[in-house]
């Protein structure tokens, strides 16, 4: 049966459906009995310790951007690595001329 | 865990956010003002480093994680610095610890928009609800449907797949969204109006249509979604309510019944959902039926035969006669017969007997009779001069003692009575009982036996009337009545005192040896002990001039009042027509009544349907005045009407209206008298507010008088601004308006009417809003400025400063405990005392309140009272200490106790051993919780104790007890009365 809106979902069509509905203009009060752990089981372990990092937004930016830097290569290399200062080769023109 | 708060930054003004990336990637935290928390998970659920990332936007409405992304993206929603709204994403780098810009963004959105959905897989997107459209808004799609003006407080997603929503609106109307889609794209927005709820603060599906509404502003709710809608056009059916107190805006202390006992009535719940609360320690009689009947001497109920599930007669014992009453056909009680009862005399004893049978004990005989003929079939006749003095039955056997110390058992056969054995004490017998405890619920094995002289009280077995334990009760008061009783599975001997006191002892039915003495002090006259039941557990009243249930929880022995005056005597009345009731003798009246869930606190709605603000209560006139206002809803435009009520104090009705002009509100309200006049009024302060002023410059006071009912104006004065105080003052009235406090007197005009005339004031104050007297002295507490004391000084006719507390606290509210210790509340959630320094050497000490207690409550107070909840009897310890009542903004009543300081020590060292053995849950420090904190300081708690965790100690295993015991080097037993005494404070 559809209505307007379709079917509601149901994950368990047990659920609720054992509810008597007490008079709701007579609320109901529940206290709950208050949890008093006397045992170490909810500790929370001890590496996990959550900590901020304390570095500055700014700071870790331009680090960030320095690290960039460091790591980009300036200028792309030569194929062949030619020594700049080596034996000095005589120039093949000037032979000629 | 972890403190994840900056030392910089501005705390945010919409709230905190804290999200979780649907991929559980992230937290997400924005806590401060164009910052933005990441908490990373590693891919081990381990949490990693938080960090820091800026967020440009610095106003911002709402963040969630969006669905369906390949890196954790958030969405947005901030209004800019031209008010316009928008929304942004964002998707989190974690390695860079940085924003990218998302993948989409959308601007100038409704100018009301607050709320972001985010929707699930296959759709995904986002939902952008204003307050006249909602948007559906993705990468892909963007789709708008107009709706009719409202606020949305609270969303419920209904499917998996995000199709449906709840939305809860500030007018507590409950819409479904709809979005309509094909082949995983959507194609639209659909929205329906289902019912109303209270104002919804969450909402969440649970299943089956079954919806949990939960409020901040009324009773939380269970609803069901109905698939047709009823007679009023609503799919909403509201099947269980479950009580919110808050938010508590003021409250008062009053004693409606007149018994001496402080009730709270609270001004509760915002809006629609506004409501008085009559809140009251005990247990309530609700009156069925009553007759007027002079010198009830004992009361029984019978039953026509043994397994009839209900009880025909009530047995009604007078000094010189006994009379039956009966359910006739028209359930109306009338006077009847049992032939075989002994009509002329007083009756000592009546019980249902074995065989369909009844027992009557009067002093010279017993008699059995049957229950159905009604005949007598068997007596048992007492000795000649030895006449029955005290007696008691049940199913199987009678116990009765006659002059000369005599104890008679007897034991009931199918017509026949046989005295079985005969016990000579030394004493005369004040008191019996055979109340069956045993696995036989119709023979006892023990009998409790009361003593004159020696003032004790004794175990006998049965039949052999056995002597098997005495005990001296000590004292000199004779025991009045003792019961043999059970609950939940632990026997107990009850033994009641002819001075009011009771003393329970643990009975250990196999040996019968008593243990666990304890002893409390009920009323001031003698006690009549009997059980009842109610929803089939028993319960024990204690009839007498303060009658009291004895009941057991979480196996401790609990008293808790009730609500009647003086009670001489009560018997169960189970009757068809009245089933699970008691009758209860009465000044001069029989009453068949049922009773409350047996329960400490009880709390009674008055719905009132409008916002309630402030209340007072009139004794002379027994009335209660309120401030209220109502939302007057209509399609252009919403305003609001402020009105002055007066409410009959018992029955709550309104009775008199008194509408405030436009833009007026009420802001206090006061029941006080002024010299030389006998008439007591109402005064109420007023303020215009006004849409371009930032504090009002107007207000009103009205002075009202209580005639035949109705509220007459009597005078009024215009002030400079909104009074927010009123106080009765030295035969004056004292209000505190904008930054002044301003004394008025109560003057006599030539031609016989009065008026308030301006006498004196002080200056000096941001806002002087919660201002409390006491003799000569006003304490003040502003806005921002903490707390000062101020004086009236009668000869000069002048207000003037004595002594402030330097610290920059915003006020909540403030109370004087005494000559000298001012208790104030603030606005982040502490507590804390100054102290007045007469002794000061200088007169810079003298201007100077010292900061004597510190506390964090964790609760956000807005009003103290003096007062109790429980009955202050004056010869108790309990008695002597002064209280104070507190009501927050989360519905919390609570009280301020100013303990002795020998107590205040040891109750200290006990809270600093009970930190040791109740650790709080996830490692949170409980001394740390309770720190004064701030936003300028975190300072230890001093001065002040936590009642709930010393209180804790009682719920202790043995174990844990004996360690806490140890750490003290005070007994267990010590220990637990000690903190039982405190428990008799609220």
């Amino acid at each position: 049966m559809g209505s307007l809106f379709g079917d509601w979902p149901s994950f368990d069509p047990h659920n609720f459906s054992q509810l008597r509905p007490s008079d709701p203009s007579s609320p109901s009060r529940m206290t709950p009995a208050t949890y008093h752990p006397t045992h170490s089981r909810t500790l929370p372990p001890p590496d996990q310790v959550i900590t901020t990092d304390a570095k500055n937004i700014l700071l870790r930016h331009i680090y960030q951007r320095a690290e960039e830097k460091d790591l980009r290569p300036k200028r792309a290399a030569p194929e062949h690595l030619v020594p700049e200062h080596g034996c000095k080769q005589p120039r093949a023109s000037s032979s000629s001329c | 865990m972890g403190d994840v708060s900056d030392r910089i930054g501005r705390p945010t003004d919409n709230g905190q956010i804290g999200i979780i990336d649907p991929d559980c990637r992230l937290i997400g935290l924005h806590l401060y003002d164009g910052l933005f928390k990441v908490i990373p998970f590693d891919n081990k659920g381990q949490l990693k480093e938080a960090f820091n990332i800026r967020l440009e936007e610095l106003q911002v409405l709402d963040i969630k994680f969006l669905y369906g992304c390949s890196k954790p993206t958030i969405v947005v929603l901030y209004q800019d610095n031209k008010d316009a709204r928008h929304v942004k994403t964002y998707e989190v780098a974690l390695k860079d610890k940085d924003f990218v810009e998302g993948p989409w963004s959308q601007n100038n959105l409704d100018n009301g928009a607050n709320l972001l959905i985010p929707v699930p897989p296959p759709l995904c997107g986002v939902i952008i609800i204003g307050e006249e459209t909602i948007v559906y808004c993705s990468a892909n799609a963007f789709k708008a449907i107009p709706i009719r003006p409202s606020i949305t407080r609270a969303y419920g997603r209904v499917d998996a797949d995000g199709s449906r929503y709840l939305l809860g609106d500030h007018t507590g109307l409950l819409h479904l969204l709809v979005i309509t889609h094909e082949k995983e794209r959507v194609t639209g927005l659909k929205i329906e109006l289902l019912g109303e709820t209270s104002i919804a603060s969450t909402i969440s599906y649970l299943d089956n249509a079954f919806v949990y509404i939960g409020s901040s502003y009324g009773d939380s709710q269970l609803v069901k979604l109905n698939l047709q809608p009823d007679a009023k056009g609503s799919y909403v059916e509201v099947l269980e309510r479950y009580v919110n107190l808050g938010p508590i805006v003021d409250f008062c202390v009053v004693d409606l019944e007149r018994q001496g006992q402080g009730q709270v009535v609270t001004c509760s719940g915002a809006y629609k959902d506004g409501s008085l609360r009559i809140v009251r320690n005990g247990i309530g009689i609700n009156e069925q039926a009553s007759v007027e009947l002079q010198g009830i001497k004992g009361m029984w109920s019978l039953r026509s035969s043994t397994d009839d599930p209900f009880d025909t007669f009530l047995v009604v014992s007078f000094i010189s006669e006994t009379r039956i009453l009966a359910m006739n056909i028209e359930d109306e009680l009338e006077e009847t017969e049992i032939e075989g009862f002994c009509s002329q005399v007083q009756t000592l004893f009546c019980h249902d007997a074995v065989f369909n049978q009844l027992v009557q004990v009067t002093s010279s005989s017993v008699r059995l009779v049957n229950s159905t003929s009604r005949e007598l079939r068997n007596e048992w006749n007492a000795r000649p001069g030895y006449s029955i003095n005290v007696a008691t039955a049940n199913a199987t056997q009678v116990l009765l003692a006659t002059g000369g110390g005599h104890l008679v058992y007897l034991e009931i056969g199918d017509g026949v009575l046989t005295e079985v054995k005969l016990a000579q004490l030394e004493y005369e017998i004040s008191c019996l009982d055979i109340n069956p405890i045993g696995e036989n619920s119709n023979y006892s094995q023990l009998a409790a036996v009361g003593m004159w002289t020696d003032i004790s009280v004794r175990i006998f077995s049965l039949p052999d009337l056995n002597l098997i334990t005495k005990e001296p009760l000590g004292g000199e008061i004779i025991p009045r009545s003792v019961l043999l009783c059970v609950f939940e599975g632990i026997s107990y001997l009850l033994c009641a005192l002819g001075d009011g006191h009771l003393l329970n002892f643990l009975l250990n039915t196999s040996t019968g040896e008593l243990a666990d003495r304890k002893k409390v002090s009920l009323g001031t006259q003698p006690i009549t002990l009997r059980t009842f039941s109610s929803k089939n557990t028993t319960h024990v009243f204690a009839a007498s001039d303060r009658p009291t249930v004895i009941y057991s929880s979480n196996k401790k022995l609990l008293y808790s009042n009730v609500n009647l005056k003086e009670v001489s005597h009560m018997c169960p009345f189970n009757s068809a027509a009245f089933p699970d009731s008691l009758a209860i003798a009465k000044e001069g009246e029989l009453t068949i009544g049922t009773i409350d869930d047996i329960q400490k606190l009880h709390i009674r709605s008055i719905p009132l349907g409008e916002h309630v603000r402030r209340i007072c209560h009139q004794e002379q006139s027994r009335t209660f005045a309120i401030c209220s206002l109502k939302l007057n809803q209509s399609s252009t435009e919403d305003s609001e009407t402020h009105y002055i009520r007066l409410l009959d104090d018992q029955t709550f009705e309104f009775i008199s209206t008194y509408q405030l002009d436009t833009f007026e509100y009420a802001c206090s309200i006061l029941s006080c008298s002024f010299s030389d006049d006998s008439n007591v009024y109402y005064c109420a302060g007023t303020a215009y507010v006004l849409p371009e002023e930032n504090e009002p410059t107007k207000g009103r006071i009205l002075v009202f008088i209580v005639e035949d009912g109705k509220l007459q104006l009597i005078a009024e004065k215009e002030t400079k601004g909104s009074v927010y105080s009123l106080n009765a003052f030295n035969g004056k009235l004292l209000a505190g308006i904008n930054q002044k406090i301003q004394l008025y007197k109560w003057m006599l005009r030539e031609d016989g009417t009065r008026e308030l005339q301006s006498e004196c004031g002080h200056h000096g104050h941001i806002l002087a809003l919660y201002v409390q007297t006491r003799g000569d002295f006003i304490v003040v507490g502003d806005l921002m400025k903490s707390i000062s004391l101020l004086i009236y000084k009668h000869e000069e006719g002048a207000i003037e400063e004595r002594a402030r507390d330097y610290n920059a606290n915003w006020m909540s509210a403030v109370e004087i405990l005494d000559d000298d210790i001012y208790l104030g509340a603030e606005n982040n959630f502490n507590l804390f005392t100054v102290r007045k320094n007469s002794e000061g050497a200088t007169d810079e000490e003298r201007g100077r309140l010292e900061v004597a207690g510190e506390y964090h409550l964790g609760e956000f107070v807005n009003r103290f009272r003096h007062g109790s909840l429980v009955m202050r009897l004056p010869d108790s310890d309990v008695g002597q200490i002064p209280t104070v009542i507190f009501g927050t903004v989360n519905g919390v009543i609570g009280v301020i106790a100013s303990l002795p300081h020998e107590q205040y020590l040891f109750l200290e060292k006990l809270q600093s051993n009970l930190r040791k053995v109740i650790k709080g849950v996830g490692g949170l420090s409980h001394e740390q919780w309770r720190s004064f904190n701030n936003e300028k300081k975190v300072v230890d708690a001093r001065n002040f104790l936590d009642g709930d965790l010393i209180e804790s100690f009682l719920d202790l295993n043995r174990s844990k007890m004996d360690e806490v015991s140890k750490a003290m080097n005070v007994t267990v037993e010590e220990l637990c009365k000690r903190v039982e005494e405190l428990t008799r404070l609220h």
